[in-house]
């Protein structure tokens, strides 16, 4: 690929705020983890790498009022996003050319978990009720700063923040971007402290990454983003370069939901997948950021990775996690600006506390080296095997290096074939007969109709799977067969508010019964990703793993990625899915906070699967040709044909009018479309007047008099309901028909064949989502 | 010792989720990991937390447990050795 440029960037950890006090920090081996101050929690056992300012000191450094909802993660994510901005010199005006790109996983979980019993009980706190999932708290930092063209947030445990700088990546080489703000932040809470200690993989010492008395990792937090720009942008505006990130590699490890493989398989790939993308030799690689957490099992299936790629030349490693602790979601974007810092300033990171080699493991770095450095790998994993590599290289690396995968000039988009869709919901699970006798249910919060799961996971399996891991399963696994396939390149899926079952059973002990014996099942099953990686396991699948978290544009960031990666030709196949489940208890605390069941609108749970290829039928392509064995095992048998075909797609926030209008003009160009071929415009509109009213009025400006067509009613909102839109219209445009049941009042029904179809998403009525589908 | 390992019993299959199984079904001297009932190293973590709820033994390393859950029967004999309720 062609080397993208970093042009700013900001950062906030245990051992200072900003870069300088981190450089400080780093050169002078002086860790931030020690006594826990901040947290209210009664593990005063464990030692952790906290941010040294309370929220109280942050909201006052950001000037933001002390009764202002917000939370810790999100005023970290601000410090960061605001050095990172300025660092960048982009100003408010220049935002809304400029994507936002966040990774995180405990979201806004600090509040909730002391408003918890609050928000069941009484009306104390409600206020920040919607401020508990992912995509709140990115808009939240992202909000303060002004309007940027598109927000999204992945959450894929501890690679996120790394896992935003390859989609932000994948942007900017498509051309559909030139400057993207990517990181992640996370803050230390009482419900992930208990979890990773449920887990027993915490230590009471200050954790040593890779010796042989290692015995767990210790917790900490922080926050840090990057502006990418490509090097044409930043030629036009005359910035520099401080880093280039020339290479990453995303690859799921597939063995177990909290453990790593013994041979380090998902690690492997995703290095060596960086290395080919950058055109890179093992040689050439100067120091390895590993992702080193100190737990006996991470060391050992990362030693492992690294001596299968390197051999017996492995390079200088070392762990930053003895300076910071274990900054979960936020670590891949905080050990990536240690990495430029280290190319910046020619030093490797010593890794902290380590005396003893452990047994078959690397020996990383432990006293002060200077060294001018060229590239650097920087390695971060996250439960369930989601890992990921970035290839980060000084700044002089020649910009001319080229290596075949990118688009050469903008061109017209390619089209991508919807080759099978299923769907669980209160409607016939997992069949098309929905379209003939769709139910409307009156009641305002239903659950779907449960087919058995018998056929797709066994009885051992399914004891411990809480009802949306096993709705992804069964969806991910007829939708993998009704395409005529194996395997697939990419396992993406969107998720708004998770496993919210777990994680309620979880809140609910730590409310309750205290912090003590907690049931490390629930909280294996709390992050948002166990659901991709967990349909990696069941499908053994390495590919290409990654999870969204943006409320009610979860399954279309999930949609955008893959979009992209098919631009890019990276991807032969996808598995595109978005899985939501909903329990009494958050219903209830949802609608108190205004989130959800607002007005006439019923909510309902969704589970869709939807298989994407770049061909019509199977049978048709090849299997995915690069020097990566087996990357996808397409079966070259007789397939069915393809549903439909996604001719394009565009994901905005906050739009304007204007913007609005313009997204329209360039989504139909680019598929070399008129409005005229539109058939019908299907909208995600809910019940909620307002929202309603907003879908109207927007549509009559944008679409003139197309029929505006619904599906909400028939099966609820939800998270990722827009999924079950596409679902919907995927069916229409394979059946050459529309059910009067779409219709939003019996006058306008009639006799429609359509052609093509065009899905208008709009979530809190902020972040709008377009996407067209043709015959 | 038989009425704790029936009691033993009726705690894993409610911790572990067991859903479709009685105490019956499980033989006490078969093995849980692997063959036997074929349990993994979360279920090992859930055993530790049963352990320190019912019968208030503590155990700082996982590693611990695999001698100690070998067998229904052998966590019974552990139990009923160390345990302080």
């Amino acid at each position: 690929m062609k080397p993208i440029l970093v042009i700013g960037m900001g950062v906030v950890s245990a051992i200072g705020l900003g870069k300088a006090k981190t450089l400080e920090a780093l050169l002078a081996n002086r860790s931030g983890v020690g006594e826990l101050k901040y947290l209210k929690t009664e593990h005063k056992e464990f030692p952790v790498g906290e941010v040294q300012l309370t929220d109280a000191e942050m909201r006052k450094r950001l000037d933001i009022a002390e009764d202002a909802v917000t939370t810790r993660t999100a005023l970290m994510g601000m410090l960061a996003l605001e050095e990172a901005l300025a660092d960048a010199r982009l100003t408010q005006e220049m935002l809304p050319q400029v994507g936002f790109i966040s990774g995180t996983t405990v979201g806004g979980m600090d509040m909730s978990e002391q408003f918890y019993l609050d928000y069941i009980h009484g009306e104390a706190h409600k206020e920040y009720i919607a401020a508990h999932d992912c995509g709140s708290c990115t808009e939240m930092t992202a909000k303060r700063f002004g309007k940027f063209a598109f927000v999204t947030t992945l959450s894929t445990a501890c690679s996120s923040a790394a896992n935003a700088i390859i989609l932000g990546a994948n942007m900017i080489r498509c051309g559909e971007a030139d400057i993207v703000v990517v990181g992640g932040s996370e803050c230390i809470t009482k419900f992930h402290l208990n979890g990773f200690n449920s887990l027993m993989i915490l230590d009471t010492q200050p954790c040593r990454p890779f010796d042989a008395t290692r015995n767990g990792l210790n917790l900490g937090e922080g926050a840090a983003y990057l502006v990418l720009e490509s090097e044409e942008s930043a030629k036009k505006r005359g910035a520099t370069a401080q880093a280039l990130l020339s290479g990453y590699g995303n690859a799921c490890d597939a063995f177990h939901q909290t453990a790593s493989s013994p041979d380090g398989e998902g690690a492997f790939r995703a290095m060596k997948e960086a290395l080919e993308l950058a055109g890179l030799q093992p040689s050439e690689i100067d120091y390895i950021n590993a992702h080193g957490t100190g737990t006996p099992n991470n060391d050992v299936s990362e030693s492992q990775a690294m001596k299968r790629l390197f051999g017996d030349k492995v390079p200088p490693v070392s762990s930053t996690k003895p300076f910071t602790g274990h900054t979960t979601s936020a670590s891949g974007s905080i050990e990536a600006v240690f990495s430029i810092l280290a190319l910046q300033n020619g030093f490797v990171p010593v890794n902290l506390n380590w005396s003893q080699a452990m047994e078959d493991g690397v020996v990383p770095v432990s006293q002060p080296t200077k060294k001018a450095l060229k590239h650097i790998l920087c390695n971060a994993f996250g439960f369930g095997g989601n890992d990921s590599s970035l290839l980060l290289s000084n700044a002089d690396f020649s910009l001319n290096r080229h290596c075949g995968l990118d688009p050469q000039s903008p061109k017209r988009q390619e089209p991508v074939f919807v080759l099978s869709a299923k769907q669980i919901s209160i409607q016939q699970p997992l069949s098309e007969d929905w379209m003939q006798n769709a139910e409307i249910h009156e009641t305002p919060f239903t659950r779907s109709i449960d087919p058995s799961f018998k056929d797709y996971i066994s009885p051992i399996e399914a004891r411990r799977m809480g009802k949306i891991l096993k709705r992804a399963v069964a969806t991910s696994k007829e939708a993998i067969k009704a395409a005529g396939l194996e395997s697939v390149d990419a396992i993406i899926t969107g998720t708004g508010y998770g496993c919210i079952e777990n994680t309620e059973f979880f809140l609910d002990a730590l409310s309750t019964e205290g912090e003590q014996l907690l049931k490390p099942t629930y909280f294996m099953q709390s992050t948002h990703n166990t659901i991709s990686s967990l349909v990696a396991i069941q499908t053994k699948n390495h590919g290409y793993n990654a999870t969204y978290a943006h409320k009610g544009i979860s399954f279309d960031s999930a949609l955008q990625d893959a979009w992209w990666q098919f631009q890019l030709g990276q991807i032969n196949s996808a598995l595109v899915g978005g899985h939501d489940e909903m329990t009494d208890t958050f219903y209830h605390i949802l609608k108190k906070g205004g989130v959800m069941g607002m007005d006439d609108e019923k909510c309902g749970e969704a589970a869709v699967s939807v298989v994407l290829a770049c061909e019509p039928m199977s049978h048709v392509f090849e299997p995915f040709e690069t020097s990566l064995l087996d990357k996808s095992a397409l079966r070259q048998a007789q397939g069915p044909k393809a549903l439909c075909k996604l001719i394009g797609f565009q994901m905005l926030h906050n739009p304007s009018q204007n913007a609005l209008v313009d997204a329209v003009a360039t989504l139909l160009q680019s598929a070399e479309k008129s409005l005229a071929d539109v058939d019908f415009i299907l909208t995600g509109m809910s019940g909620n007047h307002e929202g309603d009213r907003a879908y109207r009025e927007e549509a009559k400006t944008l679409f003139g008099d197309k029929p505006l067509l619904r599906y909400k009613h028939l099966f609820g909102e939800s998270f990722t309901a827009s999924g079950l839109g596409f679902y919907v219209a995927a069916q229409c445009l394979k059946a050459g028909r529309v059910p009067a049941s779409l219709f939003v009042d019996a006058k306008e029904i009639r006799d429609m064949q359509p052609k093509c179809i065009l899905l208008y998403n709009r979530s809190d009525g902020k972040n709008v989502s377009l996407t067209l589908l043709e015959a | 010792m038989d009425e704790l390992i029936y009691t033993l019993k009726q705690q894993i299959i409610e911790a572990l989720n067991l859903e479709d199984m009685k105490p019956e079904d499980i033989d006490e001297n078969a093995s849980l990991f692997g063959e036997g009932l074929g349990l993994d190293s979360i279920d090992a973590l859930e055993l530790i937390v049963l352990m320190e709820k019912n019968y208030g033994i503590k155990l700082k390393d996982p590693s611990q447990g695999k001698e100690i859950f070998k067998s229904v029967a052998v966590m019974a004999d552990y139990i009923s050795k160390n345990r302080t309720k």
